[in-house]
């Protein structure tokens, strides 16, 4: 048998340092005596012998003070074990507890992996997007540069503006513009379209880089007409070069010209996003307009020099360039940004709100762990006031219970963990790109420390709850009471109805923003667009850069798509196929000012004609601002965009032929209200170059572009066959019947034509859909988040009112055996859990009326008070409710008196 | 196997104190005794070395401690061995007899 340590160590050891040297000194004493016998034995004199022996025994003092010491550490170490073989004890104890109730064990740690798991997944997207300082050395100086326009919205910057800027400008190390675009990159035939930027001198000094091999540019390559050299991304060079160092000086055709690489860029460095080739911007010409607003421009504020002091530094110089202009510029001022604000700017509300969802759902799933802990604690209520009364501290309960929960936490945080794991799998398949820096995420360290702080956390105040409520035992009145009931007394069920109100109001706030979210998505999708958008294929045929500057090459881009469209026309189940120089729903591929041409004489030479111009263009009666894009007849058609007026484009609007434009009757009402815009002149030459005037011949329905909440804006179209346009891509959009899949022979029918020309394929659907990729995940975590909660809240219900049962299995067998029918028992039990769902739903519902403001700005012309979706919930709460206290009820009702009788 | 002079001393005590013990329990006293007749009054123990000796042997559990009554009828306390007291009594005088050998050979040999 075993003897407890506290008992080993009261037996063996005194118990108190004067103890241990009164022990010590009795020993010496005894000691001393013999010797000083021994010494007189053998001729020495009393006082002799005495004085011989102490010195013969040394260092008392010494010795006490050494005997001391290693029996305190003794102690030490014995309380040390002690209580570690306590812990063990109750680990031991706890694990057998959780044998005997499987069922108990798996639902605690299953709710708290959940609660876990959901807001440690969250917490690491929080923590890798927003928290974590841009992968780039003194990322806090990275700025982005902007111009502001006369109505303080963010404006881009054109080339003689960033010249000045990077002029006049004293608090920057480093200024660099860049633009995105694309290339097309082709292997052996195969042709890629990869993401590219061009790119200033002093970009990756900016940015403070080192290539991973290679280098960067060098002067002769940022030269205008210099051929073309190229930085790759890690991802290019691991996928094109199999990650081999021959790589630099390689060359590829990138838009059918060769490019050489110079430089790989290091891994999660690629600036902007998604980027893989980057090309200097000096080798092609700049533009001389201050109006062509092409550029980005990111800085590098200098050591020292605060962000305020750059700004300050940049408004003034575009206040002083405006001044010296005029007209000329429409940058009246500039701000500044700081690099990580801007690309997480965005998203950052978004995520803070899907982390507090994610904090409400571990509360929720801590309230049903503690639920359930104190449930067990009523059931073991006579155990824990035996224990008690046999002389167990109140401590060493409390204890025994925090060891309880921490075990539960324990299990509940690694299935967390795995939960956390998966579901931001699943996040990051959702839609990566509507969150920034999404490859930089992982599940890493801080994400681990913070699931176990919070497990840590959820423990400490569990064993706190239960051990408040088990530790609190009055011994007699339990004792007493079990005699009557089979459980603890109605504090008990006052404590864990509170925690259910608890629930049920947190999941009402959950799932009232999940309902104010959905409500607000089916608006949006339900938006009439002005065109088809259900089976209508896109094909975008990446031409490249340069395919429409001289003739040959026009022609040659017209000949192409007219096989192309010959060949789409073709395919079984199409029924119309039109072409645009940008995608449906993108808004266009260009926008500017436009010039009506009343009166003006276009026939004038062109330096007159452009004096004119410049003259009409600050006529506010005379110019306006509108979309542009390149369209054929059949474009409208295969959309099902109406035409109000006039024609649409036909054969006879050929190259050569007199210039036809198309509007839309946003533009018409705005520019000519009361009057008819068929035939008027208008003049574009501010947006594609092209300086020839155009004849409005129809006017067509308005389309939303690019947001679905936007209202249609002014749209000019011009004819495909006429203007030479500026895109790379193609898009051919094909109208099917919807029944025939038209993608892969597409591909091959285009391949035939030319295989050169990479070919994506996508869906009106889908451009549409990504347009409302963030809604969409918001509105799918609070979605999943509030069901969870709701199965949270319903467990929670059913499990108190079960109890409620069993506690008054008496009183309601004595109401079975007085007479009462099933349907009085029913009745009496479901009172009870809808009375608890009444409050919650009350408490959820004035919450969710003080909360549901922060999802303003994501929500779609639907009121933060939606009566639809508070009355919905707060319904939907009940009849819940009211199911998961039927099935207790129903036990309830089919009680047989006499065995509850005679059993109690 | 080598060891410094310091725990050479500490070392070869404990031995001495397990011999000691390794027949009957003994109080501190008969212990002081014991060793010095044994050692022919070379070795001559300070007695407080001898007690801190009992006291960390006892902590560290090679050997145990219970008061009881002297043969004249006084109150001392005894000390016997444990189990792992006479386990490392044995490892100890093994290595203690190779130890004196080496010493012994080399100074012979020299």
């Amino acid at each position: 048998m075993r003897i407890p340590a506290g008992v080993r160590r009261v037996f063996r050891l005194p118990s108190s340092r004067e103890r241990i040297a009164r022990d010590l000194d009795d020993e010496v004493r005894f000691h001393v005596e013999m010797r000083t016998n021994r010494l007189r034995n053998e001729g020495y004199s009393e006082t002799e012998a005495q004085a011989e022996a102490l010195r013969r025994f040394g260092d008392v003092e010494d010795l006490r003070d050494y005997c001391v010491s290693m029996e305190v550490a003794h102690m030490h170490r014995a309380h040390a074990r002690e209580r570690m073989e306590s812990v063990a004890q109750d680990l031991r104890f706890a694990l057998r507890q959780f044998r005997k109730s499987p069922g108990f064990a798996f639902i605690a740690t299953l709710t708290l992996a959940l609660g876990v798991g959901a807001t440690t997944a969250i917490f690491s997207v929080v923590n890798g997007v927003v928290l974590q300082p841009l992968p780039f050395a003194q990322p806090e100086q990275l700025v982005q540069l902007w111009g502001i326009d006369a109505k303080g919205h963010h404006l881009s910057f054109a080339d003689p503006t960033f010249d000045a800027v990077a002029r006049d400008t004293r608090s920057f190390a480093a200024l660099a513009e860049y633009a995105r675009g694309e290339l097309s990159l082709v292997e052996s035939g195969e042709a890629e379209r990869v993401n590219a930027a061009a790119v200033s001198s002093q970009f990756f000094r900016a940015l403070r880089v080192t290539p991973l091999l290679g280098r960067f540019f060098v002067p002769e390559e940022q030269q205008l007409g210099a051929p073309m050299a190229v930085v790759i991304s890690h991802a290019l060079w691991v996928s094109r070069f199999g990650a081999s160092p021959s790589a630099i000086g390689k060359t590829l055709v990138a838009d059918r010209k060769p490019v050489t690489v110079v430089g790989v860029l290091r891994e999660g460095q690629e600036f902007p996003a998604g980027t893989d080739v980057w090309y200097p911007r000096e080798i092609f010409e700049k533009n001389t307009s201050y109006t062509a607003h092409n550029w980005r421009v990111i800085g590098r504020v200098k050591d020292g020099i605060p962000i305020e002091q750059a700004r300050r530094d940049l408004s003034m110089t575009l206040q002083r360039l405006h001044a010296s202009l005029g007209e000329a510029t429409w940058t009246f001022d500039g701000t500044i940004v700081g690099l990580r604000d801007q690309i997480v700017g965005n998203i950052k509300p978004l995520l803070y709100l899907l982390l507090g969802a994610s904090a409400v759902l571990l509360l929720i799933a801590c309230a049903n762990v503690a639920n359930l802990l104190i449930a067990r604690m009523a059931v073991r209520e006579n155990e824990i006031a035996v224990r008690l009364a046999i002389g167990a501290g109140r401590a060493r309960l409390a204890q025994q219970l925090l060891v309880e929960a921490s075990l539960l936490s324990a299990v509940g945080c690694i299935g967390g963990l795995l939960l956390a794991l998966a579901g931001m799998r699943v996040l990051l398949t959702l839609r990566p790109e509507s969150i920034p820096r999404v490859g930089e995420l992982r599940l890493d360290w801080p994400a681990l420390a913070f699931a176990v702080l919070i497990s840590a956390g959820t423990a400490i105040v569990l064993g706190l709850v239960a051990s408040w409520r088990g530790a609190r035992g009055d011994l007699r009145a339990s004792l007493a009471q079990s005699q009557r009931t089979q459980g603890g007394g109605g504090a008990s069920y006052r404590i864990r109805g509170s925690l259910v109100v608890v629930q049920l109001a947190m999941t009402v706030v959950l799932l009232i923003g999940a309902g104010l979210l959905a409500r607000s998505f089916v608006r949006l999708m339900t938006i009439d667009t002005g065109f088809r958008t259900h089976g209508v294929v896109v094909a975008i045929l990446s031409l490249g850069e340069g395919e429409g500057t001289t003739a040959e090459q026009v022609a040659r881009r017209t000949q192409y798509t007219h096989e192309i469209v010959a060949r789409a026309r073709a395919l079984p189940g199409v029924t119309a196929v039109g072409v645009s120089d940008a995608e449906p729903f993108s808004g266009g591929s260009s926008n500017g000012q436009f010039i009506e041409l009343s009166g003006a004489d276009v026939n004038r030479a062109p330096a007159d004609l452009m004096k004119d111009l410049e003259m009409m263009m600050r006529d506010k009666a005379h110019a306006g601002y509108a979309t542009y894009r390149l369209a054929s007849g059949d474009y409208f058609r295969a959309l099902r965009i109406p035409l109000l007026s006039g024609r649409l484009f036909d054969e006879t609007d050929r190259a050569g032929a007199p210039e036809v434009a198309l509007v839309n009757a946003a533009l018409a009402k705005k520019q000519w209200p009361g009057e008819s815009p068929l035939g008027k002149v208008l003049e574009f030459g501010n947006i594609d170059g092209d300086l020839t005037p155009m004849t409005v011949v129809g006017v067509v329905g308005d389309t939303r572009e690019e947001e679905l909440a936007a209202d249609p804006q002014p749209a000019i179209y011009v004819c495909d066959r006429q203007r030479p346009g500026n895109s790379p891509d193609v898009n051919v959009v094909i109208a099917t019947s919807g029944s025939t899949p038209v993608t892969a022979p597409a591909f091959r029918a285009f391949r035939q034509v030319r295989a050169d020309v990479p070919v994506r394929f996508t869906t009106v659907d889908d451009i549409i859909a990504r347009s409302v990729a963030s809604q969409r995940f918001m509105l799918l975590l609070v979605g999943v988040f509030g069901g969870v909660a709701l199965l949270l809240a319903t467990l929670g219900v059913y499990s108190v009112i079960s109890y409620l049962v069993a506690q008054r299995g008496r009183e309601i067998s004595i109401r079975v055996a007085l007479g009462a029918h099933a349907s009085d028992i029913v009745r009496l039990v479901v009172r009870q859990g809808v009375a608890l769902a009444l409050i919650g739903a009350a408490v959820g519902a004035v919450a969710a009326f003080a909360s549901t403001r922060v999802l303003r700005s994501l929500l779609y012309s639907v009121s933060t008070t939606d009566p639809l979706a508070f009355a919905g919930v707060l319904v939907m709460l009940c009849v819940v409710a009211l199911a998961a206290s039927y099935l207790p009820a129903r036990r309830a009702s089919r009680l047989e008196p006499m065995d509850v009788l005679r059993g109690g | 196997m080598p060891r410094d002079a310091s725990d050479l001393l500490h070392g070869t005590l404990d031995v001495l104190v397990l011999k000691t013990l390794s027949w009957d329990a003994k109080h501190g006293y008969a212990i002081a005794e014991w060793i010095e007749k044994r050692g022919g009054g070379e070795l001559v123990i300070v007695d407080a070395a001898l007690y801190k000796a009992l006291h960390r042997l006892e902590d560290a559990g090679s050997i145990e401690s219970e008061w009881g009554v002297s043969e004249n009828n006084r109150r001392a306390k005894y000390y016997s061995l444990t189990a792992r007291g006479r386990a490392q009594l044995r490892a100890e005088a093994a290595t203690w007899k190779r130890y004196a050998h080496a010493v012994h050979r080399i100074l012979e040999t020299a």
